[in-house]
């Protein structure tokens, strides 16, 4: 049942795992993955002041720690749809958040959220149809007068569309085909014409405040806090330069929509590649970002302890995403860390921990 | 009433209409509340402006907009933190009262150097909102001012009249502006105390915190002997559990003032009990109203806690000093605080959680009130919060009876819902509205129970819904 501590430094995305939400204090951002023979297996960084993680498998969590009703649904979901993808977890989190058993706001918070992801999903199709007609030359101000959703709109695009299929050599069919599939693998990221950026990129955006702000707070409050603080800023920045490049080359691809289509086999493997690259890259961040959200309205003492806890869960690069050594750095700061850190007892006593659980709460209801 | 920023103050409502117009301000958005205020401080001399402001105060106070400096707001400023809050449940320490302010200001305007605060009226003037620096370097001459006018006016027989029109013989203000005075005297030393306390309340009063006290001390002991205890009034004010300084009280250094520890002391821990004696008061219910004087469970918890605590340190500090005579005080503190979590939690359980769970109506949609639901939830967290006090202010027993009565009460309605749950099939809409219901139900469970008591709860939805869990 449990493997006993380990020394944690996964090499890629996959074998860090995907963060999930829970609400048990002791379980928040633990990371699920699949281990051997494809079963699930959850990773729970240091149970006590110990400095290994823990693997545990999957099934198991529930006999080991008390869970709140949330953590329960979402873990039997998790195993029902056996999830272990960032985009796969998102979905089970919503969704039990949407049962209203994160409380109502968590609930409104996933309620919004996926509406936000139906309309961004339609806007993108919907752009990269417009996209798709400027790169053969078929722009027509008529079919935008007209507007999509009327049947006039309907019509006029179908036959532009058609034109458009013919113009690359494609079966006009499978250039919608392709096109839904397009729009399913850039909607989280969003297009650079998109008059609203997408949930990822809207997340770099985050993390770069969430940067700044660390390097702030490390510089001017004489707290222990500040050293954990100066290593936050400084995994959110190497996160940041790996996402911008990242993003860089996915925008370059995806606006060549012609030749993209054109080389659609190698293209839109690396297209879609890059986009489950920049979910697994941010995975966690947006728990990090919302929480110390939070905390701004709170006092430096409540701040210094918001960030000994985003330091146990801070998102790690793999060896094979970063040359940095961050495990070694997060050893050193863990001795600083150490003396400060809000301990998680209720796994022991099995009473919850009311305070940190609404904590946990209203940061779900910030990033569902 | 959304005058326009640049309308002279004439077009501003007549005075006469504010006081309509003063239950409006109370509901209009933040931002259109900032613009109504920095119009109104335009003209704010005006008695019905003064009345608005009045009556505008707890909003004012919540939402802190920058105000437009006045020499009246700076001189306020060393012994800000001992004013006295509007309507609040908390009372400062050793306080001063806001009726104080406007005769201590007559009496400076009466009788201090025309020309100097003419002189400093028209530099405040040039004060932009928000410029501490600016109010300081006006503090650093109106302070020494003021206070040398306060005392020779209070000193001389000549000024008896002054004194009438302005106190009317009320002995009470009297002795505050004398007050006031010793801290209008170190008002420099108590506005640097005040940037090394901060944020206010101080949650915890660590080592370099004590330091900085210590040293404050010392160099208003050389000043003023006399004043360090209006100092550490301050400090005490600024803490979250001002019985904090007592703790530590005795280790400090406090110089010259050294053979006056025991006085500071005895006078300082007398303080800390009526202040919490004052402050238990406060939370009994005014004549004619039926509820306590706490907005809401949490509020009252959270009062409760910090109350509770402020015993706690004081009866060690007395305890380790041998002074019995504050216990029973102390006891009556605590009894007090008792009743106030008595009727603000454990009373009003049933119908501050129960009462969002819905009834099923034979052949109504289900409806969802989030709102409800939230305040429940809010109502929940703070009878389990009672748990951690239950010992110490004697209701073990109560606590325990309600959250039981909760537990079973939530589990009745529920059943309730489930049984009504199958009525919803074939309509989407009301089947998701009735297992929100549902799960809404099962939290509020799991917050008075503990999730081991609601886990048959969730299986039975999960089963009724078709979602059971896998086994193996």
């Amino acid at each position: 049942m449990l493997k006993g501590a380990i020394e944690y430094a996964p090499s890629t995305f996959e074998e860090r795992g995907a963060a999930v939400a829970f609400t048990t204090p002791l379980l928040s951002q633990t990371r699920v993955r699949r281990g051997e023979r494809s079963k699930l297996e959850v990773l729970i960084p240091s149970l006590s002041e110990g400095m290994g993680t823990y693997v545990v498998a999957w099934k198991s969590v529930p006999e080991m720690v008390s869970m709140t009703m949330h953590d329960r649904y979402l873990h039997d979901l998790i195993v029902k749809e056996e999830a272990c993808s960032p985009q796969e977890i998102r979905r089970a989190t919503l969704k039990a958040a949407r049962r209203g058993l994160a409380g109502p706001q968590a609930a409104q918070a996933a309620r919004r959220a996926l509406e936000e992801d139906e309309e961004q999903g339609t806007l993108t199709h919907y752009l990269l149809l417009l996209a798709i007609l400027k790169a053969v030359g078929l722009e027509s101000p008529e079919m935008l007068k007209a507007g999509i959703g009327t049947e006039e709109g309907q019509r006029l695009t179908r036959q532009l569309m058609a034109r458009a299929a013919d113009s690359l050599k494609l079966e006009a069919n499978l250039l919608y085909a392709r096109l839904a599939e397009i729009a399913a693998a850039v909607a989280p990221v969003g297009l650079t014409q998109s008059p609203k950026p997408g949930r990822l990129l809207r997340g770099m955006q985050e993390l770069k405040a969430f940067r700044q702000s660390m390097t702030s707070w490390s510089n001017e409050v004489p707290s222990d806090a500040a050293p954990v603080a100066a290593f936050c800023a400084d995994v959110a920045q190497h996160t940041i330069g790996i996402g911008e490049k990242l993003l860089t080359d996915f925008q370059r691809r995806v606006d060549a929509i012609g030749p993209l289509m054109r080389a659609w086999e190698t293209e839109f493997v690396v297209i879609r590649s890059h986009a489950q690259r920049m979910a697994w890259l941010l995975d966690g961040w947006s728990h990090v970002t919302a929480a110390w959200d939070v905390a701004q309205t709170e006092d430096r003492h409540q701040q210094a302890a918001t960030i000994n806890d985003l330091f146990r869960v801070i998102p790690l690069l793999p060896k094979k995403e970063s040359r940095e050594d961050m495990l070694g750095a997060a050893k050193r700061i863990k001795s600083v860390h150490r003396r400060s850190v809000r301990m998680l007892e209720d796994w022991r006593t099995g009473e919850m921990d009311m305070d940190s659980i609404r904590r946990i709460e209203l940061v779900k209801a910030r990033a569902p | 009433m959304t005058a326009p920023p640049d309308a002279a103050p004439s077009d501003i409502a007549p005075p006469d209409l504010l006081p309509t117009l003063e239950h409006r301000l109370l509901a209009i958005p933040d931002d259109k509340f900032l613009e109504v205020v920095q119009l109104l401080e335009r003209v704010r001399d005006h008695p019905d402006v003064q009345q608005t402001f009045a009556s505008i105060r707890p909003r004012l106070v919540q939402m802190r907009p920058e105000r437009r400096p006045t020499l009246k707001r700076v001189l306020c400023m060393p012994f800000e933190d001992v004013l006295e809050s509007f309507g609040g449940a908390d009372v400062p320490l050793g306080r001063i009262e806001r009726r104080a302010i406007d005769p201590m200001w007559g009496i400076i305007e009466d009788c201090a150097d025309r020309h100097a605060l003419d002189q400093l009226d028209r530099q405040v003037q040039g004060v932009a909102p928000g410029d501490h620096n600016g109010m300081l370097n006006i503090g650093r001459r109106l302070w020494p001012l003021a206070a040398q006018t306060l005392r020779s006016v209070m000193e001389s027989d000549g000024s008896r009249h002054v004194l009438w029109r302005r106190l009317h013989g009320d002995e009470d203000l009297r002795r505050q502006v004398i007050d006031a005075a010793v801290f209008l005297d170190i008002g420099l030393s108590i506005e640097a105390l005040k940037s090394d306390l901060s944020p206010k309340p101080l949650p915890e009063l660590e080592d370099r915190h004590v330091a900085v006290i210590e040293q404050a001390a010392q160099a208003v002991a050389r000043q003023n002997v006399a004043a360090v205890y209006s100092l550490l009034l301050v400090a005490a004010a600024r803490l979250a559990a001002p019985a904090d300084l007592l703790r530590v009280l005795n280790d400090l250094d406090l110089g010259k003032a050294r053979r006056d520890q025991p006085v500071i002391f005895a006078q300082l821990s007398g303080l800390v009990v009526s202040n919490l004696e004052e402050r238990t008061a406060r939370l009994e219910p005014k004549a004619g109203t039926p509820s306590t004087a706490v907005a809401s469970p949490e509020a009252a918890m959270a009062l409760a806690e910090r109350l509770v605590a402020s015993v706690a340190t004081t009866n060690a500090v007395m305890d380790l000093l041998n002074e019995p005579i504050y216990r029973e005080r102390l006891e009556a503190v605590k009894t007090a605080v008792g009743a106030m979590v008595t009727g603000a939690v454990l009373d009003t359980a049933s119908d501050g959680i129960l009462s969002a769970i819905p009834v099923p109506k034979p052949g109504a949609a289900p409806v969802v009130d989030e709102a409800a639901q939230a305040a429940a939830e809010d109502h929940a967290r703070a009878l389990r919060r009672c748990e951690g006090l239950a010992d110490t202010l004697g209701l073990r027993q109560a606590v325990s009876d309600t959250l039981k009565r909760m537990g079973q009460g939530v589990s009745v309605r529920a059943q309730a819902l489930l049984k009504d749950y199958p009525q919803m099939a074939g309509d989407a809409d009301a089947a998701e509205s009735a297992e929100l219901n549902l799960f809404y139900a099962l939290r509020l469970l799991e917050l008075v129970a503990g999730p081991a008591k609601a886990d048959p709860l969730r299986l039975a939805i999960l089963s009724a819904i078709g979602e059971s869990p896998d086994e193996g």
